[in-house]
């Protein structure tokens, strides 16, 4: 309970930290951006890191996030809270419809599945003119994603986050990921388990799509295909699966490279790719491995926090 | 009269279909056979293909690389050769660069997969960056050589062809046509694939892949080059990629990312069954019809809908494929 409180106050100091150093405009967009990245990363960290469901088809539900978001407060006039908060929950809607055939699957198929599924739901996106206006985008969205708005979503979802690995559906998940008969064994019904995990991580993608929405001002399907779907997922293994705290500093890194790429963007892509080949040569446990960040500076603790590395 | 139309169309757009789902399977073929041996999903796949597609086009309009040296036009039948063995050899040499590292270290499928993908997104950039991201038509014209032999074999049989244009029909009859292309890349894919699957029955590699399918370690252990034969494999992956690239490139057209379209091959694999020859085919018929159909009766944009919706649909019915081993949960 104790280490809870204290992880919650680091991150609280964290995210006053990102809302009031002062910065420039350039870099009030970076600090929006990296919120809105990070809690899309530390959704897909929770299904693929901690649960070992393999995702390729997250951005779909960002774009779900953030279509409602923009359908809702330019089309209806509703207020941008309420607007987020219903594309966290229209996600979390579509992933259970999703989730209960595509879940039985393992492995590749399931990979394969969400790349489909995912690709499925960018192209009604871009089909249903008289409801998204396809393809052409939708423009005029207020820019709602400011930068205390963002940090202060990134840290009530982040704490909730920490806190929920480390309580019963936290194990429960990291058991199934590990040994899903013993889990069951255990007692532990992982379907229900693995599904929470789904529902869970479509949540946050939804959020962080609302909140991308906010601060584009103008989304179009094409912003949520197949690449940044691996981009994602990329990030979680490049942070290290397993560890959220990696997942955080991952996305916080290639966040930043990307960004400061930008001006030779055609080796972006190209640097990115090769990075992604290079860390599964050199280093396929990622940065931090399977640890999260303050056991490195701990004394040998009892292990029990997830500090076994996955073999 | 109506009724007629419609079974017009439909009969088009069934032949369409099958020429289609032979490119398909092509591509499909390939990814399984990767899968068979190193159980992972193979992103890098339509890297392969889009080698072959731009190696195809390079020498089919000549090169000029930065005016050190110029290499005249080659004719389709040399240009098609030195595609198909260029993209083997980044096929295997991607497998020696980027996944013999890995799979020698940890036995987790999952880094392989991550890896093939930013091989995928390295091939895509390097073309987007050397010979740029714009949209590239092959020469209308380079099958003609292929087309006269066809012809003549075709017109042994009574088949008569008519020229519209660039492109040649032949009448089967009633209305319905088929374009000259559209049957050579099922004669190609057909050839092409009753070869793999010789090189696979007939010989002494193609037992040790079997094998080595059932199960790798073993094979291992009962004297198979295991490096030597995941190379052959790869190389073997690379070139029927190389086939769908350059049929693919002919019937869209070229760019850097005409690799994404692998995706429908890897929905035709799973729904085959991953990792299962037969069912890779039989998958890539299925969809190819499937598309074509959708794009005959409901509209073109409805295509990749149906695509994905069959996925689902056989996943919910029968998730491990139709060839497939039983891989869903049991618990």
């Amino acid at each position: 309970m104790n280490k809870n409180l204290l992880g919650s106050a680091a991150f609280v100091a964290l995210g006053a930290a990102l809302a009031f150093v002062p910065l420039s405009g350039y870099q009030e967009g970076i600090v929006v951006l990296l919120c809105i990245n990070c809690i899309a990363a530390m959704g897909v960290s929770l299904l693929t890191g901690f649960t070992g469901i393999f995702t390729l088809g997250h951005a779909a539900y960002m774009a779900l996030g953030a279509y409602t978001a923009a359908i809702m407060t330019v089309r209806y006039g509703i207020h941008w809270l309420p607007a987020i908060v219903a594309g966290g929950i229209v996600a979390v809607f579509v992933a259970w419809l999703i989730g209960i055939p595509t879940l039985r699957l393992t492995g590749d198929y399931y990979a394969i599945a969400s790349i489909g599924l995912g690709e499925a739901i960018r192209l009604i996106l871009e089909n249903w003119q008289s409801f998204t206006r396809g393809a052409r985008g939708f423009p005029g969205i207020e820019s709602y994603s400011t930068r205390p708005v963002s940090v202060v979503f990134f840290t009530v979802l982040g704490i909730f986050m920490f806190n929920l690995l480390d309580s019963r559906l936290g194990r429960e998940l990291k058991a199934s990921r590990d040994d899903r008969a013993a889990a069951s064994l255990m007692g532990f019904h992982t379907p229900t388990s693995r599904m929470k995990a789904l529902l869970l991580s479509a949540f946050y993608c939804g959020i962080s799509g609302a909140l991308l929405a906010g601060y584009m001002n103008f989304i179009q399907p094409s912003m949520f295909d197949m690449m940044k779907s691996t981009e994602l997922t990329a990030v979680v293994v490049f942070g290290g699966l397993g560890s959220m705290s990696g997942t955080l500093l991952g996305s916080a890194i290639i966040t930043s490279v990307m960004e400061y790429f930008r001006d030779i963007s055609q080796y972006r892509m190209l640097i990115y790719g090769f990075l992604l080949v290079v860390i599964m040569v050199l280093r396929p446990e990622g940065l931090l491995g399977s640890r999260e960040i303050w056991s490195f500076f701990m004394p040998a603790s009892d292990g029990s926090g997830g500090a076994r590395g996955r073999e | 009269m109506g009724i007629d139309m419609q079974f017009t169309t439909l009969f088009q757009q069934i032949i369409n279909g099958l020429s289609l789902g032979s490119v398909y399977a092509l591509i499909a073929v390939g990814y399984s056979l990767v899968y068979s041996i190193l159980s992972f999903s193979n992103f890098a796949h339509g890297g392969f293909l889009v080698v072959g597609g731009y190696i195809c086009y390079g020498l089919l309009s000549g090169l000029d690389v930065y005016g050190y040296f110029t290499i005249p036009p080659f004719n389709i039948w040399l240009a098609g050769l030195n595609a198909l063995i260029g993209a083997g050899f980044i096929a295997v040499l991607t497998e020696r660069l980027a996944y013999k590292p890995i799979r020698e270290r940890t036995s987790m499928t999952l880094y392989l997969l991550i890896a093939s993908m930013g091989v995928s997104i390295v091939i895509e950039n390097i073309f987007v960056i050397v010979v740029g991201g714009r949209f590239r038509a092959l020469p209308q014209d380079i099958f003609q050589d292929v087309f006269a032999v066809l012809e003549k074999i075709l017109g042994f049989f009574g088949l008569q062809s008519t020229r519209e244009g660039s492109s040649h029909l032949f009448n089967l009859g009633g209305n319905v046509t088929v374009s000259m292309f559209d049957i050579l890349s099922l004669i190609v894919a057909v050839l092409f694939l009753g070869g793999l699957q010789l090189f696979l029955r007939r010989t002494r590699w193609g037992l040790a892949i079997r094998a080595a399918a059932c199960d790798l370690r073993t094979a291992g252990l009962m004297g198979v080059n295991v490096s030597l034969l995941i190379g052959i494999v790869f190389f073997v992956a690379g070139v029927l990629a190389a086939i769908g690239g350059i049929f693919l490139s002919f019937r869209y057209t070229l760019y850097p990312q005409l690799g994404g379209i692998t995706t429908k091959a890897f929905v035709a694999a799973v729904i085959g069954g991953l990792g299962s020859l037969p069912g890779a085919v039989v998958g890539s018929l299925i969809l190819g019809l499937a598309e074509m159909l959708s794009t005959g009766f409901i509209s073109s944009q409805m295509r990749d809908l149906v695509v994905f919706s069959l996925l689902v649909i056989m996943l919910l019915v029968k998730p491990a494929g139709f060839f497939g081993k039983q891989i869903s949960d049991k618990i």
